[in-house]
């Protein structure tokens, strides 16, 4: 799967950040899998516009943004409703976690979409994130910290090309950090496909193939 | 899961009234629609053998008429004055028998009855007689017969109880066949008499004009037809000119003649009005039953974008407020139902008081009009729906 930027700067950006890194309104920026980029930059710079731009949720963009060759821009819900099920994941910064829900009951109404996972795989990637006492909770009495490692479980029950993580770190301590880590890893080179992270600092103990900076 | 999530307790008092004004409505819209049949029904049977716009009107009977000093005929003079008033479109003249006549019953089933009979009748076109049965050709043995109503109540509320005999319902008596004689000139002849119909309107045994005009021929003494009744067709008999001209003559009519014709017309606008009501409360419900559906559907606006990032189609997510509401439509279908015939079934009862006969069940105008807008509801409810979710999705 190939995601390609050309010539692409969301709009609240114009006219405040004219170019230092090469990265908005350039030529091409071409993300492929499997593959995985991480992306720097302070807040307010637009890894969070970008990630819900790919996302196909804001549209307030210029230039264009195209998934294996086509302009998301002639996707209807349909379309989106199949991308977002079987071919993007995306861990967005809010989270978007059903706070009445349990823990579980969060994780089963994505995987429920498709069957992806069994029940077993999901507890065993909980236990992975120390977050298998957790599962019966409701969401809305978590932490942060604890909601963040649900959102990025639910993320992972799904097939996908490519997963966007957006800043998915930030309430997690450094072990956790690595546990997080090494999940995400291996469920994309399950699925051979790409991942693409933001963060407000380089992570420098994992390994990148490309990384951005804003 | 999704109707655990989307399908919240919010504006559950909106929906409750919407349900109950929807019920009411419907209730009152589709019970009026059937009293409007049944109505037309009891009428037709009854009272409209002579349509409302007719008259009949007759001289009034003193003294001198008794000692036989004058006629109670209406004299040509007479019947022209008559027919050139501005009130009155057409008139004419009752004939009645010119030969004896008797009728008995010869059935094993019925009580045995004998009685001396005159027989009336006025054209045709003075009927509005629907029945197949009221036509008679030379040749033909059985004459269809109109009796007063007022015989049958004769019957059935004075004389029948206090013999401690069965009463007869309207049509009951269609069934039973009796004979009927005629003598004149020196012959006689036997004929089957059978009662097509009764009527409120006209106090007199009636028979069809052909047979009667027919039967004066062979068996008549030959005098000049006297004309003691005439029916006037009138555009307006609530005309109180009508009542006016009349006394001043001193000729007379049934009185519940004129009354009922504006009865009648109250009855249809209360009945419209009715109607009416119930298409504002229905139209009303529908509106709020909208509204409820968005209001809810507003609030779960955050769980419905959420909802469609997780790859949810607006379709799958509206799919909860479409089953909730079929199911509060299958309700109102089934009450809906089930009180129409508790009221069928209220009005049976109270109809042998009122020896009235009605239709069978529900008529099919009013259960397919009660689909089709309960499914006209529903469609306007899902499209709101849908377009609502959708402008939720991201």
């Amino acid at each position: 799967m190939i995601i390609s930027l050309e010539n692409f700067i969301p709009l609240p950006l114009t006219g405040i950040s004219r170019e230092e890194s090469g990265f908005w309104e350039s030529g091409g920026v071409v993300l492929e899998s499997p593959g995985s980029y991480l992306l720097t930059a302070p807040s307010g710079k637009g890894k969070t516009s970008l990630l819900s731009m790919i996302c196909g949720v804001r549209k307030d963009y210029r230039g264009s943004i195209l998934i294996d060759g086509t302009d998301i821009r002639q996707y209807g819900p349909m379309d989106w409703s199949e991308i977002r099920k079987r071919k993007i994941s995306c861990i967005y910064q809010g989270l978007e976690l059903f706070d009445e829900l349990t823990a579980l009951e969060n994780i089963q109404l994505k995987n429920g979409i498709l069957g992806y996972k069994t029940r077993d795989e999901i507890r065993e990637m909980a236990q992975a994130l120390e977050m298998d006492n957790f599962l019966e909770r409701e969401t809305g009495k978590l932490s942060f910290g604890q909601r963040q490692r649900i959102a990025i479980i639910r993320a992972l029950c799904q097939p996908f090309g490519f997963l966007l993580a957006d800043e998915i770190f930030s309430h997690l301590d450094k072990k956790l950090e690595k546990l997080t880590f090494s999940l995400i890893s291996r469920e994309c080179a399950k699925n051979r496909s790409g991942l693409l992270l933001t963060s407000l600092h380089p992570l420098g103990k994992f390994n990148f193939d490309k990384h951005f900076i804003l | 899961m999704l109707r655990k999530i989307l399908w919240r307790a919010y504006g559950k008092s909106h929906i409750t009234g919407a349900v109950a004004g929807s019920l009411i409505g419907f209730i009152l819209l589709l019970s009026i629609t059937q009293f409007y049949f049944e109505m037309k029904h009891v009428l037709g049977t009854n009272e409209d053998l002579i349509n409302p716009e007719f008259i009949v009107i007759n001289k009034q009977v003193s003294v001198l008429e008794s000692l036989e000093l004058r006629t109670t005929g209406f004299t040509e003079a007479e019947i022209e004055t008559i027919a050139s008033q501005q009130f009155v479109q057409e008139v004419a003249g009752f004939i009645s028998n010119d030969f004896a006549l008797s009728a008995y019953t010869e059935s094993a089933n019925f009580p045995d009855f004998y009685t001396d009979l005159f027989f009336e009748a006025v054209p045709d076109e003075f009927l509005d007689v629907k029945s197949d049965d009221w036509k008679w050709k030379p040749g033909q043995s059985t004459i269809p017969i109109i009796l007063p109503q007022d015989y049958l109540n004769l019957y059935n509320f004075g004389f029948a109880p206090s013999q401690g005999l069965p009463q007869i319902s309207p049509s009951l008596i269609r069934l039973v066949n009796f004979k009927i004689s005629i003598y004149g000139k020196g012959k006689q002849a036997e004929y089957n008499g059978k009662i097509v119909g009764f009527s409120n309107r006209i106090n007199s045994v009636l028979v069809p004009y052909a047979f009667l005009s027919a039967a004066n021929k062979e068996f008549g003494k030959g005098q000049a037809p006297r004309v003691s009744r005439l029916v006037i067709v009138s555009k307006n008999p609530a005309d109180p000119e009508i009542a006016a001209f009349l006394q001043n003559n001193g000729y007379e009519t049934i009185k519940e003649n004129l009354k009922s014709s504006r009865l009648n017309i109250i009855l249809k606008f209360i009945i419209s009005f009715l109607g009416g009501l119930g298409i504002l409360i229905i139209f009303l419900a529908l509106l709020v039953f909208i509204l409820s559906f968005q209001l809810i559907i507003n609030k779960s606006a955050d769980k419905i974008r959420k909802l469609s990032l997780l790859g949810y189609h607006y379709r799958e997510i509206s799919r909860p407020y479409i089953l909730s509401l079929s199911l509060i439509i299958s309700l109102i279908a089934l009450v809906t139902s089930l009180a129409m015939i508790a009221l069928k079934n209220l009005f049976v009862s109270f109809s042998g008081e009122w020896g009235m006969e009605l239709t069978n069940g529900i008529h099919p105008v009013v259960i397919l009009g009660g689909i089709l807008l309960l499914v006209f509801i529903t469609l306007v409810n899902i499209r709101a729906i849908v377009k609502q979710t959708k402008s939720f999705s991201r």
